[in-house]
């Protein structure tokens, strides 16, 4: 079975190359024959890559231990869904996983295209199969996944205890996702480039995909944080490690494309600077596949110290080259006539949001490889942990957040002082009170209390929008106000969608902030014996034991206690993971609006019954889940089916081609 | 014309430099010095009072722990012996630490420490990371190794 998957591997790596010449073929030659037969091939890539993933998902789920990957990723009492997760729990599996996905987004996009965007196509097919390429080619002679042992083992090594986690099954799908998806936009824009057809077409047509890849970019890092979160056991959610920066850096510069992207479209600029950020974000996917695969910086998320560092560090040059090549070749037809108008006006504002996300990028860069660059320039390791991130990109943040709440209620081009102050003064005056008043309850952390009204200085901003539009519409139309409100919301997804993921962001903002004023104590009591963390008394009451063929366990009971009546009963764990021999924290977190009550019980000492416990007070950590949620509905808001869209990419369409044939005349 | 541009390019430079500077002061007042074991015995002399993240060994035997007080004390040592001359140099360094043992924590694994160096010649130990370099490489391969 398994030589049916090495076998479709090298046939898709044939078939890759075979798709990559024929593309390329086709257009030098004009042979729309040679064009249909690469996409063709192109298909059935991903066919190929089907059956191979089927051929190793097949091998975990009958347990065929003498294939190396299953015997290493699972065991035989490992539950069927992480047997199912252990696909892409380890380095192969996952690298086939990331090319079945990658087949799978070329599949739609050339699906979707099969008629329109003739002369992009061929470029844009021959950049995914060349990406594909380079990951089949990892698959075939680097890490075949299907490579089998000498001998056949009675029982695999099982996951990793800390991969057996429900977030663990979807976080990295999600994130994978999004990585993938940002080669659309990339492969679109190179074929803009190579074919010189840089008008808004290609931004029109893969503006879905962009937003797709941010979606899946945010949830990705969301879910990542809620893993940490009830995983590691270390009360926090986020730790600046070089692998979560792998994750956020195409964040940044994601979010920065979508909002200079409209400048682009109202305004025909800044096509360098979008170019630029498809292909940085794109690298940067790249990149941060290099940073968790290659060893070259320690973290807790590196996969076995594996020789890929160096075959990624090739490739990324490769793409390097080609894009900042293709892009300083048509320079002289990415320039504009336009110029800005004012710096109070969206335009400005979109502007210094781009730079400050691309700060935030570049400093997250910056500190991670700062480790490397210290030690090639200095002789010396120098590295930077989690105080250099929050020093750097908090004020950075809530500079951001600032411009969250200026730039959707800003007017375009020019704002007039008039318009300033209709737009302004309610969000002003919410914020500033919103400032005073928690200054004047006591509040003196500045840092937090200028978070708090900013948020509410962005919120009450929104707020105001849908409400003086859905009031126009209640006056102007004699609608209902929910009706005038979803009616507001359906005639401009776009804008009203942006506005919900700017709440959700908010509170995300919001519920970060809580962090600066965690609790934290860490005790060792006997049995029966209570303890106070804020306004809580715990109670110590016991130890019970668990034991099955997967794990051992010794779960302590704590009873919560708040003036005296208690509210709940709490149960953290110590577990040992049995095929592993590992042993791991299993935290109980008790989540309210206010705070979340983090309980991890640190170690239980059997001959005392003394058990060591570590508790966090984490104020306001869910509201980052809630405003995930909301992010999560705004972008589905902005991906609902657009009849402007739609107009506007025909139009586009309709003047690049009357365009092309003026040219052609 | 120009004069609006260049307002731009005066808010856009301004806002490259603020990211400039707190990179820049951020580093400098964040930076920890990492060394492996060995390189930090060899300079330990210069390093009294500095913030270093040490990678070693723990050595056999040297743990204890009061888990009442929640507090450790282990010696940390040169991961391959022999990479040093043997009495060339102080045996290891003295690590003490507060606060709940990390899970992998255990006589001969390798761990990261990070803290301050202090004068009397000890390691305060702010995190212990236990990055045993087998964490993730499955069992079966030690296995194939050893067979």
């Amino acid at each position: 079975m398994t030589h049916l998957g090495t076998l479709a591997l090298y046939l898709a790596s044939v078939l890759a190359v075979y798709a990559i010449v024929t593309s390329l073929w086709g257009v030098r030659t004009r042979r729309t024959a040679w064009i249909a037969s690469g996409t063709q091939a192109a298909y059935a890539v991903g066919g190929c890559v089907v059956v191979a993933s089927i051929v190793l998902l097949h091998a975990l789920l009958t347990r065929d231990f003498n294939v190396e990957y299953v015997a290493s990723y699972s065991s035989s009492t490992l539950p069927l869904h992480y047997t199912v997760a252990a696909f892409w729990g380890g380095q192969k599996g996952s690298l086939l996983f990331w090319t079945l996905i990658h087949c799978f987004f070329t599949a739609i996009v050339l699906f979707q295209n099969r008629t329109r965007n003739q002369e992009l196509m061929p470029y844009v097919t021959a950049t995914l199969m060349t990406i594909a390429l380079f990951f089949l080619g990892l698959l075939c002679f680097i890490t075949p996944p299907f490579e089998r042992l000498s001998f056949i083992p009675d029982e695999g090594s099982d996951l990793n205890p800390l991969l057996q986690n429900y977030w663990m099954t979807i976080h990295p799908p999600a994130l994978y996702l999004g990585f993938i998806s940002a080669s659309v936009p990339f492969a679109f824009a190179l074929a803009a480039l190579a074919t010189g057809k840089l008008g808004d077409v290609w931004i029109r047509t893969t503006r879905r995909w962009a937003l797709t890849s941010w979606f899946f970019l945010s949830l990705g890092n969301l879910l990542g944080g809620r893993w940490a979160y009830e995983v590691l056991g270390w009360g926090g959610y986020w730790a600046w490690d070089p692998v979560e920066n792998a994750a956020i850096m195409p964040w940044f510069t994601a979010t920065a494309y979508l909002h200079s992207v409209m400048i682009q479209e109202k305004k025909d600029m800044l096509k360098v600077w979008n170019m630029t950020l498809v292909i940085l974000t794109f690298v940067l996917t790249i990149f941060g596949t290099f940073l968790t695969r290659s060893g070259v910086i320690s973290s807790v998320h590196s996969f076995t110290q594996s020789g890929l560092g160096p075959y990624f560090l090739t490739f990324l040059a490769f793409i390097l080259v080609v894009s900042i090549g293709l892009l300083l070749y048509r320079l002289p037809d990415l320039k504009s006539e336009n110029e800005f108008d004012s710096l109070l006006s969206r335009e400005a504002a979109f502007l210094f949001n781009n730079l400050i996300l691309v700060g935030l990028a570049f400093a997250t860069f910056w500190g991670t490889i700062f480790p490397i660059l210290s030690e090639w320039v200095r002789g010396v390791k120098i590295t930077v942990g989690p105080p250099f991130f929050n020093q750097v990109n908090g004020p950075l943040g809530v500079m951001l957040l600032f411009l969250t709440g200026v730039g959707p209620i800003i007017a375009w081009r020019r704002a007039s002082w008039s318009s300033l102050r209709r737009q302004f003064t309610i969000p002003l005056v919410v914020g500033l009170a919103l400032g005073s008043l928690l200054f004047v309850l006591g509040y003196r952390n500045y840092y937090a209390v200028v978070i708090f009204s900013l948020a509410g200085f962005v919120l009450a901003g929104i707020l105001a929008e849908f409400s003086r539009g859905t009031r126009a519409r209640q006056v102007m139309l004699h609608e209902s106000p929910p009706q005038a409100l979803g009616r507001l919301v359906g005639k401009n997804p776009r804008r009203y969608g942006g506005y919900i993921v700017h709440v959700g962001v908010v509170l995300i903002f919001f519920g970060v902030a809580g962090a600066l004023f965690t609790i934290e104590k860490q005790i060792t009591v006997s049995t029966e014996q209570s303890f106070e963390v804020g306004r809580y008394t715990l109670l110590y009451t016991g130890i019970t034991e668990r034991d099955d063929a997967h794990i051992a366990a010794q779960v302590a009971t704590v009873r919560v206690l708040v003036d005296g009546q208690q509210i709940d009963t709490m149960h953290p764990e110590k577990r040992f993971y049995k095929k592993q021999n590992q042993p791991t924290t299993e935290v109980d977190i008790r989540p309210t609006l206010v705070e979340d009550l983090y309980l991890v019980l640190g170690s239980y000492d059997e001959p005392s019954g003394l058990a060591t416990f570590q508790v966090f007070i984490n104020p306001l950590v869910s509201w980052i889940w809630i405003g995930g949620l909301i992010l999560i509905l705004g972008t589905c808001v902005i991906m609902a089916p657009n009849p402007a869209e739609r107009q506007a990419l025909a139009l586009a369409r309709a003047s690049a081609d009357i365009r092309g044939q003026a040219v052609a005349e | 014309m120009a004069a609006k541009q260049s307002k731009f390019l005066i808010g856009a430079l301004l806002i490259v430099g603020a990211v400039g500077y707190l990179i820049y002061t951020s580093i400098q007042e964040t930076k920890v010095y990492y060394f492996t074991i060995d390189e930090f015995l060899l300079n330990q002399e210069t390093l009294a009072n500095t913030d270093v993240r040490v990678a070693g060994r723990v050595q056999d035997g040297s743990i204890q722990w009061d888990p009442a007080a929640l507090t450790l004390t282990f010696r940390l040592m040169p991961i391959e012996p022999g990479t040093i001359p043997v009495g060339a140099l102080p045996p290891g360094v003295a690590v003490s630490y507060q606060g709940i043992l990390p899970d992998m924590f255990a006589e001969g694994r390798d761990v990261i420490v990070e803290g301050l160096y202090t004068p009397d010649q000890q390691l305060v130990a702010s995190t212990i990371m236990t990055s045993c370099p087998s964490k993730y490489e499955p069992e079966i391969e030690k296995r194939l190794q050893a067979s």
